[in-house]
């Protein structure tokens, strides 16, 4: 067994191939990610059938580049073989776990699970290939993870050690941006479709409820939906929109979310005495998002830490970052693992 | 078995065949030459547990069969149709052993698997109140014949597959065919055993009339048969099937590791290995609610 410290990661809970080398949790040899963002523009919607079908067609190619970009010959340089066993979709999962287990069992390394959700938190342990070192995220900290099909707050204290504070009672915030995206007759996904519109709104008159969900940490985005809806309705559906008020309207949603995510982590924050903010997931790429957290750790006195957007949208490297950490704490798969499609964070 | 050389050191005919099919409810692994009864093999009902029994059972199987990983030249892998999940399943696994032992990887159709183990299963002797006993007898001598299989597509649809006998046909059941019987015995007597193909080294070969079809549930399988013997798996309780061919198919899935480690050796004798990355289930229709197979996949290396 050797002590590398360098993780093969396999990631394909969702409708990203991906495969990625890191080394001592950290630095990125290679991360290589397929992405089926084109497949499923047409459909407005991840279609399970199709993404699980692509995994099968794309995953050795993909294991294959991220081998050759890291420069790895032998196996004896890798200390184990991690890989996203849930939460996500089952027969996508199913790919990348039955290939990665029979790699691991191949070459007699140590399979490790990974939980996907645990993966974009430790995206913020990353450094990029030529990056200068920093210092890793101090504890206790913070992390909020916004991902179209995720929306939680949690605390760690320590490495693998969380404290679950709260989540999306309904939808998770980037699928509401994929919804009133659709409603305002704009592209999937609706997130980045979103930012790009409210970012030219000239009028910043249109208000929408913000959830708070009492004194809690969760949250809900399903009653923002429905007034959205109710919003475009009153303004004669989406096909009469003029652009400048699909414009206000996309800002005024965006300053919901962005309102309530920010005030909750910020509140979270103060409350556990964090030392920093980890915030990730595809909504992470949000730059409006980004500022409001900035700000409200900025006024802590704190750091804030997002990975660059393609770290916070689903990859390898993350679960190889988590995955180095899950091996040295001797967390082990044997060859019967198979997919948790909704395999919580905690318990 | 430590490197990442390029594939390609297999010589045709030499080393240790992995089979594996996962498009029904009983999976199957085999491990043999191909040529004559699996040194190891088994047969089970995985339901829709394929993800957590195939590989300990394929470890369990290499154990049993005293081979070694760095012994196996090759790997066979049935690609359907059948079940989705378990396809993938079994598609992820085998694309894992090929790449991660460099070694060819051959692609069979699951249907025809079933159907050459089928037609062997039939002739023979068999144990006493084994399914191969009660099966109908494959009459081969006269001339060219048909078999159709059939299997379920989702709860009501089924998948059928037609297949011409197109030559070693009079020589099957005569000796040396593995079926229930025999397939699954090690040691030295099972080494020099034949092979599926029967005794006198005219290969049972198979020619598919056209491609597999999905069937929907309300339309009935009998007269899209004509003339071919049905080879019907996993379709107990299913309105239109015979005893006969449900018997048969029961057999066709306990002889399948066998069929399939003898035509992946046939396919390996001329050279018709598949492509690792490319080669995918056979999945018949288009994912539910798609009508076209349109779109790309975007590449994002980000070596930075
Ligand atoms: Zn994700």
């Amino acid at each position: 067994m050797t002590a590398s410290g360098i993780v093969l990661a396999v990631e394909t809970s969702c409708d990203e191939t991906a495969v990625a080398v890191v080394e001592h949790g950290r630095r990125i040899r290679a991360s290589v990610v397929a992405s089926q963002v084109a497949m499923h523009a047409a459909t407005g919607g991840i279609v399970p059938e199709v993404a699980a079908r692509a995994h099968l067609r794309w995953i050795v190619p993909v294991f294959e580049e991220a081998r050759a970009g890291a420069g790895i010959d032998d196996w004896s340089e890798i200390e184990s073989v991690a890989v996203t066993y849930g939460p996500g979709l089952a027969g996508s999962l199913l790919v990348g776990i039955n290939f990665a287990k029979t790699l691991a069992y191949v070459h007699g390394r140590p399979l490790v699970p990974v939980n996907h959700l645990e993966g974009h938190i430790y995206a913020a342990w990353l450094l990029d290939r030529d990056e200068p070192e920093r210092p890793a995220p101090p504890f206790p900290l913070i992390a909020l993870v916004v991902s179209g099909g995720h929306t939680f707050l949690v605390e760690m204290r320590d490495h693998l050690d969380y404290r679950f504070l709260g989540q999306t009672v309904d939808d998770a915030a980037g699928e509401a941006f994929d919804k009133v995206g659709r409603l305002l007759g704009l592209p999937y996904p609706g997130g980045p479709a979103i930012m790009k519109a409210a970012a030219g709104a000239v009028d910043h008159d249109v208000e929408f409820p913000r959830a708070w969900m009492g004194d809690s940490y969760d949250f809900s985005f399903s009653g923002l939906k429905t007034a959205a809806r109710r919003a475009i309705e009153a303004r004669g559906g989406t096909d009469a929109l003029a652009p400048d008020l699909v414009a206000e309207l996309a800002y005024g949603f965006q300053e919901s979310v962005v309102d309530v995510l920010a005030t909750k982590t910020g509140l979270a924050a103060e409350r556990t005495g964090a030392r920093a903010i980890i915030l990730g997931g595809g909504v992470a790429a949000n730059a409006v998002l980004r500022d409001r957290v900035a700000e409200r750790a900025a006024n802590l006195g704190i750091p804030l830490i997002v990975p660059r957007p393609a770290l916070c949208t689903d990859n390898a490297a993350m679960i190889g970052a988590a995955g180095f950490f899950r091996t040295r704490a001797g967390t082990r798969a044997s060859l019967d693992l198979d997919a948790r499609p909704s395999l919580p964070l905690v318990g | 078995m430590t490197g990442f050389e390029a594939a390609g050191r297999h010589v045709p005919g030499s080393g240790w065949l992995v089979g594996i099919d996962t498009a029904t409810r009983r999976a199957a692994i085999a491990i043999g030459t191909g040529r004559g009864t699996p040194r190891a093999w088994r047969s089970w009902e995985a339901g829709y547990r394929h993800g957590e029994e195939l590989l300990a059972v394929l470890d369990e199987l290499m154990r049993e069969a005293g081979i070694g990983l760095s012994d196996v030249g090759a790997i066979v892998s049935g690609i359907g149709p059948g079940a989705f999940t378990g396809l993938r399943v079994g598609l992820a696994t085998a694309k894992g052993l090929a790449y991660g032992l460099h070694v060819p990887l051959v692609g069979i159709a699951s249907t025809r698997g079933l159907a050459l183990a089928a037609l062997a299963s039939g002739t023979l002797p068999g144990d006493a109140g084994s399914p191969a006993r009660h099966a109908p007898a494959w009459d081969s001598r006269e001339g060219p014949a048909t078999v159709a299989v059939a299997m379920p597509a989702g709860p009501h649809d089924r998948y059928l597959a037609r297949y011409r006998v197109t030559s070693g046909a009079g020589d099957i059941g005569r000796r040396g065919a593995p079926g229930r019987g025999d397939v699954g015995r090690r040691g030295e007597a099972a080494r020099d055993a034949r092979g599926p193909q029967g005794g006198e080294g005219r290969a049972l070969e198979l020619e598919p009339i056209d491609d597999p079809v999905l069937v929907p549930g309300g339309e009935a399988i009998e007269p899209l048969l004509e003339d071919a013997t049905l080879v019907a798996v996993d379709l107990a309780g299913r309105p239109g099937v015979s005893d006969d061919a449900l018997v048969l198919g029961r057999a066709a899935q306990e002889g399948l590791g066998a069929a399939l480690l003898a035509a992946g050796r046939e396919a390996l004798d001329r050279g018709d290995v598949d492509d690792v990355a490319a080669l995918v289930p056979a999945y018949v229709t288009l994912p539910r609610g798609i009508t076209a197979q349109t779109g790309t996949i975007e590449w994002s290396r980000d070596l930075r």
